[in-house]
């Protein structure tokens, strides 16, 4: 082991702990995830299971940094391999002078799996675990002791996570886990990683404020806040989350979430809530969004205002319920029958998910339409540190919601009264005078059914028109990179950290680049063209087969002479380095184009 | 709001249903309940579903709400959760309830909301040309399928707390139930179920056969409506017999939805004032809970 003084300062590791589904390879993740956030450091964590209730390669990774990053790093620098296949399957990632702690319970590691230069610590945590505590369970609690050594963290600090999250689950548990933990130092302390010794030093800093959360978090706690006061929704992965938060905190205010039967009692619930004034939202995920598709245009023809939250993953059908992937695009603009207005929002980290859910509830109430927030499995289910979320810079804004006295002074009360900017006043059921149909149907101004062309293309007009207004407010995108570069990125969701760190490592070789993130996708703003138009050629990054993204700005007139799509459908997630890769790819063709 | 406004809003449709349809004793009997029991126009939600029957809503001074094919039962719920202060009422046929719509029907007898739904039966699609329903007979135009009996669907239940037939042809009782059915909403026990055999003259016409094989429970001296096990066995013998019961089916006890999962210490969610700071306090928590 090295000395104190040659230990590197820990700036940014990545760790990935590997084994099978029940493993418990998340919760050590989590452990750590916790212990370096008290140091000071930011954290990013990311799951990688199969859509299975235990067993089959599962696993998870941290990164831990100063600085911001929103994604796993390119190489991965300590492996905590529980079996050999969970050495296959990741030594791909890591690098000649990674470290391996391997559990050798069932023989010792195969020759020629690692690269050559890796550290091996190999230690039968299993065994151990079986003879001494009788319970499989703990090899975790065993390895962590070793994990924490070499990543250079303090034996009492390790202690004191361990009590913060074991003790909810009682006393007995606690004591079990805290004698492993205890039995993973001690065997540290034979294999010579002794405490204060490991590789990395932590320069602890007084950690700022900071919130662990997860996109669907976020998302379920803008629309808190927001004044969203009614969910309903099916569980399907990666959406559930945003449906067990809101059920853990909507109550408190005197919300209600419901788990309905399926995603058409969801988005319908979510329908008939939003008719008597409340702010509604509803969750889910590829499949269940197609199911959802009939309520989505009804919220749009009715102008009943709906947030809805599409956590996709990929597809088609029901493809890799567990794996991240941006197909639904496609549906989330030009999804459901007729032609209907919308607006779809694409958050990129679990702070921003906070502020367009809260901006997406807001806009759905203003503009009576449906807003659908664009999510990716890695952006809902990742956990990443978040600054804690600024109240003071945002607002409620009410809708144009008529009070009874507002109603009592009106000549007329007509549902769907034709205005300036296509946005009618609106009475909630209860309010004297205010009474009025709501239907899919075509109708006139007080909601009963018409075919009558003229106010058909009227109504259709008016329903249009709002977005037109809308666009003025809706959320622009921001840029980031040297703004004269002539190259650009365009990415969504959880390409936002990737590319970001792409930016970086270009410069670092000498390239420049910039980087345009939309936050509103549809309708396409603005600053979207002007980017594009003010670059020399962008690189869209699709994480679907058909380039949908790329696609969409084409269709609205985008320069298709200056995009080039990069497109990736196998399920795994953007690595910065990947992405430099296939760019420099790019680039090079560009340059023998030119030649 | 005691006041009575003078705002001109929207002015009821005439029904656009055949004459002699079933469905025009249904509206006739719903206003007249409605008057009675005093509840005020703007206090009442009619959520209709599609089909000849899902008009209604159309036809009567108060919030309506024209649903989705099939979906007028969750709908429904929302806008009762949301807001618990008003009587809510989802209408549709049979087709729309019991076909698309069967799954959502199954589970509001699992979860019991306090509203009323109520069914017009004609045994037929009427609005598409008197296709098969799900409760036509086997041998309807080639229906090679049995009909369903929503009654005994609902008392497969035990959180089922209200079940009634009535029939267009008999609106005096249909009127005493369609109250019953109301009076047990309003007072927030739960969901009331109200089949009506509403014939179709156009493509369906049953009403003689019908009126020949009802037979009325509330005249039944023997017949128990809290008696779950006996309703049953009764419902399937008059089946067996070839008549239709109507009248009481069954009432029983059990919380109601909302009851349970709305919070009564706070303002109902869609009472609630939109842009206060209420979520500061909660944000608090929030964080805490996050922060580790
Ligand atoms: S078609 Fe039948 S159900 Fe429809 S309105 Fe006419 S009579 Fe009534």
């Amino acid at each position: 082991m090295s000395s104190k003084n040659s230990q590197p300062i820990l700036e940014d590791v990545n760790v990935i702990v590997a084994g099978q589904g029940g493993d418990g390879s998340l919760t050590v993740i989590t452990m750590l995830a916790d212990l370096f956030r008290n140091a000071g450091l930011n954290v990013y964590t990311e799951r990688d299971v199969l859509s299975r209730i235990r067993g089959g390669h599962a696993a998870a990774t941290m990164r831990a940094f100063t600085g911001q990053r929103f994604c796993v790093g390119s190489h991965i620098d300590l492996l905590v391999a529980l079996d050999e296949e969970a050495v296959e399957k990741n030594a791909h990632q890591i690098n000649p002078d990674s470290i391996v702690v391997f559990d050798d319970s069932s023989g010792p590691l195969r020759d020629g799996l690692l690269p050559e230069g890796t550290k091996l610590y190999a230690a039968p945590f299993n065994r151990i675990a079986m003879r001494t505590m009788r319970r499989e369970l703990y090899k975790n609690s065993i390895a962590f002791g070793i994990v924490g050594r070499l990543l250079g963290l303090e034996d009492d600090a390790m202690r004191h996570t361990f009590t913060k999250r074991f003790e909810r689950r009682g006393q007995i548990i606690l004591d079990y886990n805290l004698e492993a933990l205890g039995l993973g130092l001690h065997l540290a302390d034979e294999m010579g990683i002794k405490h204060g010794e490991g590789i990395y030093r932590i320069e602890h800093t007084e950690p700022e404020e900071h919130l662990l959360l997860m996109g669907n978090e976020s998302v379920a706690f803008g629309f808190m806040a927001a004044g969203g006061r009614f969910f309903t929704g099916y569980p399907i992965t990666p959406s559930s989350e945003v449906l067990e938060t809101l059920q853990k905190w909507l109550p408190r205010c005197g919300g209600v979430a419901r788990q309905t039967e399926d995603e058409l009692a969801g988005i319908n619930m979510a329908i008939g809530a939003a008719l008597t004034g409340v702010r509604t939202m509803t969750a889910t995920s590829g499949p269940g969004f197609s199911l959802m598709q009939e309520g989505i245009g009804h919220s749009g023809s009715g102008e009943v205002p709906m947030v809805l939250v599409d956590c996709q993953r990929s597809g088609p059908s029901t493809g890799m319920p567990t794996k991240p992937e941006q197909s639904d695009i496609n549906i989330m603009v030009f999804g459901g029958h007729g032609d209907f207005p919308r607006i779809v929002l694409a958050p990129g980290h679990p702070e921003d998910c906070f502020y367009l859910s809260f901006d997406a509830t807001n806009l759905a109430d203003k503009y009576q339409c449906p807003v659908v927030i664009a999510m990716d499995q890695a952006l809902s289910q990742n956990i990443a540190s978040v600054k804690p979320f600024n109240l003071d810079d945002i607002e409620v804004e009410p809708g144009k919601r008529l009070t009874p006295e507002e109603v009592a002074n009106l000549e007329t009360y007509k549902r769907y009264g034709f205005s300036e900017d296509g946005v009618s006043a609106f009475a909630a059921p209860g309010t004297p005078g205010g009474m009025s149909l709501v239907t899919g149907n075509e109708h006139d101004e007080f909601g009963l059914v018409s075919t009558d062309p003229k106010n058909r293309v009227k109504m259709m007009d008016k329903r249009f028109h709002k977005i037109e207004v809308a666009k003025k407010e809706l959320p622009k995108g921001r840029e980031y990179g040297d703004p004269k570069a002539p190259i650009g990125f365009i990415g969504i969701g959880m390409m936002y950290g990737v590319i970001l760190e792409a930016v970086e490592m270009l410069e670092s070789q000498g390239i420049k680049t910039r980087y345009h993130q939309p936050r509103t996708i549809w309708p396409v703003l603005d600053d979207t063209f002007d980017f594009i138009n003010s670059c020399e050629r962008v690189y869209v990054i699709d994480l679907n087969a058909q380039a949908q993204l790329a696609r969409l700005f084409m269709h609205q007139g985008a320069d298709s002479s200056k995009i080039i799509s990069i497109c990736r459908y196998d399920g795994l997630p953007y690595r910065p380095g990947y992405l430099v890769n296939q760019i420099l790819e790019q680039e090079d063709k560009q340059e023998a184009k030119a030649q | 709001m005691t006041t009575t406004p003078s705002t001109k809003t929207f002015t009821p449709a005439r029904p656009i249903w055949c004459a002699g349809c079933g469905d025009f004793a249904v509206q006739g009997v719903l206003e007249k309940s409605l008057q009675k029991m005093g509840i005020p126009p703007h206090k009442l939600m009619l959520l209709a579903g599609i089909g000849c029957s899902g008009t209604i809503q159309n036809n009567l001074k108060c919030y309506g709400y024209h649903a989705l094919h099939g979906r007028v039962l969750p709908a429904t719920i929302g806008a009762k959760l949301a807001n618990p202060d008003l009587t809510v009422i989802a209408a549709g046929g049979d087709g729309d309830g019991f076909a698309i719509g069967a799954g959502h029907l199954v589970h509001t007898f699992k979860s019991n909301p306090s509203i009323m739904y109520v069914v017009m039966n004609n045994s037929n699609y009427g609005l598409t040309k008197g296709q098969a329903s799900p409760t036509s007979p086997t041998g309807y135009r080639d229906n090679a399928e049995a009909g369903m009996d929503s009654m005994l669907l609902g008392l497969s239940f035990l959180s089922s707390t209200f079940l009634a037939r009535g029939f267009s042809g008999n609106p005096e009782q249909l009127g005493e139930l369609m109250e019953a059915a109301i009076e047990h909403t309003e007072s927030g026990k739960g969901f009331a179920f109200l089949e009506v055999l509403s014939p179709c003259v156009t493509y369906y016409d049953t009403h003689r056969e019908w009126r020949a094989r009802v037979v009325n429970v509330d005249e039944d001296e023997n017949y128990d409506p809290t008696n779950r096990t006996e309703c049953f066995q009764k419902l399937l013998e008059f089946k067996e017999e070839g008549h239709i019961p109507i009248g009481r089916i069954f009432k029983a006890q059990h919380p109601s939805l909302e009851s349970l999962i709305v919070n009564k210490e706070e303002t109902y969610p869609a009472q609630q004032e939109i842009g206060h700071d209420d979520h500061r306090k909660h944000y608090d928590a929030f964080m805490k809970a996050h922060l580790g």
